[in-house]
């Protein structure tokens, strides 16, 4: 079931002349995963914050075309100190914050927050003052503050930011079992590597419009690969003048190789 | 008793009632008297910097082992002492210590409250009264606002050092560092507040949303009493001065 559907979106932020989307269309349904990637500048922030009704509403600018939405959404942005309440002073109140505003009975809220934490690992900062923690732990705070939510629609934006390598590897995890649990996630984020392993679609933006759509297999496309949006493993086959198909990842090369 | 473990709405009526009190009794004594009052407020242990403070006072540098009672007093008063400048540039000796003390008043009261209300108390406390949850919220990001702020000039003052702009020296150099400063603090303010906006909406922040209170702080009647006993003492104070 289609959670979200953009038909000929453009969007045009305050006193621009040039859209900052054109004509974009694309559709998320209940399970799926679908990365955005383009270069900067190329939409792909836009396009989540259209698709949570915050653009044009709190942005300002103009809207041409059509969003539906299904469910409610929830969005995770790139700084996480931007996206902390400042009326919380603990982790767990923290994350408390957007259940208790949908006016949800108490337990529920603690039931939702203690599921949301579980999924961060955020049980040891239970009692920590948000204000003292890392940036990878806030953001990993911001996350589960988000998912506490239980919003049918999660939208990422460059949600790895900050995080190390193992704090990547556990969120591209735990967008599989959003997916799982039958969210609808759109992920806008340059951790190109990750993509074969958590999207299902990728869509490639490039000056505000779609240029192509498909499995993450697009990551090894030439094209992509020219534009910097392949993958580490196809970039490299590439540079190395090895004979395309490109490989996505490394086992994928293996398997050319033998 | 700490400031900290009384209701949120005693704390906004004492810091509210103070000022008033200063404005209504007759100069210099009644503002001598409040600015006391207040300042003695700064210097009580619960008037700290602890979790559950205003989040910007932690910006204001307590170092360890330091009194923060005797933090906020300094900072009450540091604040308030270019008023007395500008005052005393304007005015007679007299006027200035009547209109000075009153300002003080203000200013230790404000001070004192923004060091001793935890604003999540305040929401809380506001929300559990049946108020909207952005009212509340407006209104503890206000008592908020300067000392975030102040903290954030006090990183671009730093940054910018390392480029080697120096906020000493003749009025041209201030000048320029002044520019340097403000620029980059009120726009960063301004990128700061788009994204949190963005952010507060999408966690259920929207108007007329209806919050559930996690912990509303109790409000005993001996609270309730002081407040309307402090109103009493303000429309009092007011009576006797203009019949």
């Amino acid at each position: 079931m289609k959670s979200l559907t953009l038909e000929r979106v453009s969007f045009w932020y305050p006193a621009t002349e040039a859209p900052a989307l054109r004509d974009v269309s694309l559709e998320v349904v209940q399970g799926e995963v679908v990365a955005l990637v383009g270069a900067v500048g190329a939409g792909a922030s836009t396009v989540l914050l259209a698709a949570g009704d915050l653009a044009p509403r709190l942005t300002g600018g103009r809207i041409a075309g059509t969003v539906s939405r299904r469910d409610r959404s929830a969005i995770v942005l790139p700084t996480p100190w931007t996206q902390v309440s400042g009326m919380a002073f603990t982790v767990w109140d923290e994350v408390a914050f957007g259940p208790a505003n949908l006016g949800w009975p108490t337990h529920e809220i603690a039931r939702q927050v203690d599921r949301a934490m579980a999924h961060l690992e955020l049980g040891p900062l239970a009692t920590r003052d948000p204000a003292t923690l890392s940036g990878g732990e806030l953001q990993r705070v911001i996350i589960a503050a988000t998912l506490a939510m239980d919003s049918g629609l999660v939208l990422f934006d460059e949600p790895a930011a900050e995080l190390d390598a193992e704090g990547a590897s556990a969120l591209w995890r735990l967008i599989r079992l959003l997916a799982k649990e039958g969210k609808a996630v759109l992920l806008a984020t340059s951790a190109l590597d990750a993509l074969p392993d958590v999207a299902d679609r990728v869509v490639w933006l490039e000056d505000g419009a779609v240029r192509a759509v498909g499995t993450p297999d697009l990551l090894a496309d030439v094209a992509a690969c020219d534009a910097g949006l392949g993958t580490s493993v196809a970039t490299v086959w590439g540079a190395s003048g090895l004979p395309g198909p490109y490989p996505l990842t490394v086992a994928h090369a293996v398997r050319q190789w033998r | 008793m700490t400031g900290r473990r009384l209701h949120p709405f005693t704390l906004l009526a004492i810091a509210g009632a103070l000022p008033a009190l200063a404005w209504i009794l007759p100069a210099p004594i009644g503002g001598a008297c409040t600015a006391a009052v207040a300042f003695v407020l700064t210097l009580i242990p619960g008037a700290r910097l602890t979790p559950g403070a205003s989040p910007g006072f932690r910006g204001i540098g307590v170092s360890p082992g330091s009194r923060p009672g005797l933090v906020v007093f300094r900072t009450a008063l540091l604040t308030a002492v270019p008023f007395w400048v500008f005052l005393r540039l304007l005015h007679d000796v007299p006027t200035t210590i009547a209109i000075g003390l009153r300002i003080t008043t203000m200013v230790a009261s404000f001070v004192w409250l923004a060091a001793t209300l935890a604003p999540d108390r305040l929401v809380e406390a506001t929300v559990a009264r049946g108020w909207s949850v952005t009212a509340a919220y407006l209104f503890a990001a206000t008592i908020t606002a300067v000392p975030t702020l102040r903290d954030r000039a006090r990183r671009i003052v730093e940054a910018q050092r390392c480029r080697g702009l120096s906020p000493r020296g003749s009025l041209g150099n201030r000048l320029r560092a002044l520019r340097a400063l403000a620029l980059p603090l009120v726009l960063s303010a301004l990128h700061d507040v788009d994204e949190r906006a963005l952010a507060l909406e999408t966690r259920g922040m929207v108007s007329g949303a209806r919050r559930t209170p996690l912990a509303p702080p109790p409000d005993s009647a001996v609270e309730r009493a002081a407040r309307w006993a402090l109103l009493a003492a303000c429309v009092a104070a007011l009576i006797w001065r203009f019949k």
